[in-house]
């Protein structure tokens, strides 16, 4: 089964999908896609053979969504907690998984046709070298696409992420790019995994489950979240629309808290940098008291440093995980 | 054509809006029909009681002559908050720490303040409440105000009794009873949230710049011992979300990680039984952390 698959909406499913287009739509919508195990002891399959429904489900939705106008997908593939599965279901998931980077670097026309920019968000040297070899090269070989976004969470806990955008900025200020007193909530969000999308407008978790199991919680704190009875590889067009209207019923109000969110966290960002001119003004004015004027103009200076220091380090930080990833890549070339 | 499609959008926008009013509607018809047969009941049975006088209240009556409470409602308060004890017993787990939530609601003093009173007369040690404006914990005081009344209302003027049974770890046994309940009762904002977890980074930046620290000893254990020390509080097992929007709102990033997110309409008139139902919700969610 490939990654993309063709075919149109039936006729009522099209008058449908077109109405909801009428309201505001999410452009960015998260999955946890849970249930595969319990749709195979259901049907009495084999566990492996769920997993393979699911990813086919996958395909399916990427398509809905492409027809609902959403531009950016995100998926909690796999878990680090996932690790403690038996040996023999993580050596599966390991397989299947290698075998869809497989088809999707022979996929690359088609990906390249409907523009699909695949990222994998998650940390890599916890999994075989032969499968982060393919993941770099599938992650590289789409990387210009740019019609419609596809991110993979694999060996990702929310955690993880937060405790490595931390390590990231540490790191930053080990180097002297940036200082302490720049870390901010934005920078923050700037070093995660996930820093080049949107934070996510709706996440979905199917199967009945009411918690977020450590996806994304540091992006979704202003999501609107779905919970869905039903398990993934049944998942239908109706469910996503489903979906999508709840978050349209929330719209305005996630919207309102958003802004509120955002207003807060310039002040604070202006309080953060009031107080670090304060101090400079402290230690470099000679003890006479600065004058307005002089504060401002200083107040000023120090933001615009601030801020470049900041993209300083963000080229470096991106420049740092660009080479990882290309040295794997190249790494997985010189073997073969 | 994208006029039409724009009305239908409305239109079905109506229908949901007016579904949901009907259920609402039917839910609280069904609750006021259901407490009117309990409070009835409730009534008979307390009745030959009260009449006959328990000589063991009479006892603690004379003890506070400051309490205004007869033996009917004391009974009743007796009454309501054994059989709080005994819901909470029949649910087959109680979480340790519970979320209260409202979200993007007027906050009402008097149905949190229940609310809270409610959670701890079932057995739930720590309860949280949050809204992401921070108008809680700008009048956390009020609020606190309000639960201590609530608090002896709900005990019938009896406190100091219940209390000895209700604290866990008896720190405070001596004290008012308010006190002691205080340290488990949390008023949370956005500022524990997501900034909580930038102070804590600033910190190690901080330990870093002056080479104390090497940005690879930074691990999750300690990020996850700095965010708990910090406030002490175990990670909550549940969070009751109130009001319209599906959201967590900001709601603490870190530690809702395993947390069970239950929804229930408004907090304003909520019921006993609505929170109930929402602990037996509880019951029924199973974590499998990862397996």
């Amino acid at each position: 089964m490939s990654w993309i698959r063709e075919g149109e909406l039936n006729l009522i499913e099209k008058i449908s999908a077109n109405v909801l287009k009428a309201g505001p739509m999410p452009k960015h919508v998260a999955f946890i896609m849970d249930g595969n195990r319990r749709f195979a002891r259901k049907k009495n399959m084999e566990r492996q053979e769920g997993h393979m429904q699911g990813f086919n489900k996958l395909a399916d939705t990427l398509r809905w969504c492409k027809q609902l106008n959403i531009q950016e997908v995100t998926v909690y593939a796999f878990s680090i907690e996932n690790f403690k599965r038996s040996k023999d279901e993580v050596d599966g998931l390991m397989e299947l998984a290698k075998q869809k980077f497989e088809k999707l670097l022979e996929e690359r026309e088609n990906l390249e046709k409907h523009g699909v920019c695949i990222r994998v968000l998650g940390d890599l040297d916890m999994l075989p070298l032969d499968l982060q070899q393919l993941i770099a090269k599938a992650v590289i070989t789409t990387r210009a696409h740019n019609k419609c976004f596809l991110n993979v969470c694999f060996a990702y806990t929310s955690r993880y992420e937060i405790t490595n955008a931390v390590r990231e900025m540490a790191w930053g200020v080990e180097e002297g790019l940036i200082r302490a007193s720049d870390v901010s909530e934005a920078l923050l969000s700037e070093c995660l995994y996930s820093n080049n999308s949107p934070n996510p407008d709706l996440l979905i978790r199917t199967s009945g489950e009411v918690r977020l199991s450590d996806f994304l919680l540091w992006q979704t704190s202003h999501s609107c979240l779905v919970f869905q009875s039903v398990l993934w590889p049944e998942y239908s067009f109706w469910n996503l629309c489903e979906a999508i209207l709840q978050y349209q019923l929330n719209h305005k109000h996630i919207q309102k808290a958003r802004d509120l969110h955002q207003e807060h966290q310039n002040l604070l960002q202006l309080e953060s940098d009031r107080a670090c001119t304060a101090e400079h003004l402290q230690h470099h004015g000679n003890g006479k008291p600065a004058d307005a004027q002089r504060r401002q103009e200083e107040l000023l200076h120090y933001t615009t440093c601030r801020e470049e220091r900041v993209q300083d380090f963000l080229e470096a930080l991106k420049h740092k995980r660009d080479s990882y990833v290309n040295d794997l890549c190249s790494e997985g070339v010189s073997a073969q | 054509m994208a006029l039409l499609y724009g009305l239908l959008w409305r239109f079905l926008l109506v229908l949901v809006h007016v579904n949901r009013a009907l259920v609402s509607w039917i839910r609280v018809r069904l609750r006021s029909w259901k407490g009117r047969l309990w409070e009835r009941a409730m009534t008979a049975m307390l009745l030959p009681l009260a009449l006959a006088g328990f000589p063991d209240h009479q006892k603690k009556l004379n003890r506070n002559p400051g309490a205004n409470a007869n033996p009917v409602t004391e009974n009743y308060a007796v009454s309501r908050r054994s059989r709080c004890l005994s819901d909470g017993r029949s649910l087959e787990k109680l979480p340790v720490h519970i979320g209260l939530l409202v979200a993007e609601e007027e906050p009402s003093y008097t149905d949190i303040a229940n609310l809270v009173v409610w959670c701890m007369a079932v057995g739930i040690s720590n309860v949280s409440v949050y809204d992401n404006h921070g108008i809680l914990r700008k009048n956390d005081s009020r609020l606190l105000e309000e639960i201590v009344r609530k608090q002896q209302d709900f005990l019938g003027g009896d406190g100091s009794k219940y209390n000895v049974e209700f604290l866990s770890n008896g720190t405070d046994k001596h004290q008012h009873h308010v006190v002691s309940c205080r340290p488990t009762v949390k008023v949370l904002s956005p500022e524990d949230g997501k900034q909580r977890i930038v102070k804590v980074a600033q910190q190690l930046c901080r330990s870093v710049e002056n080479k104390e620290r090497s940005s690879r000893d930074i691990s999750v254990t300690m990020l996850d011992m700095m965010l708990r020390e910090s406030k002490n509080i175990p990670e909550p097992e549940l969070v009751v979300k109130f009001g319209p929007v599906e959201s967590t709102l900001g709601f603490l990033p870190w530690h809702i990680r395993l947390t069970e997110f239950i929804s229930l309409p408004s907090h304003r008139n909520v019921s006993y039984e609505d929170l109930l139902g929402a602990l037996q919700r509880y019951c029924d969610c199973q974590q499998r952390l990862g397996q």
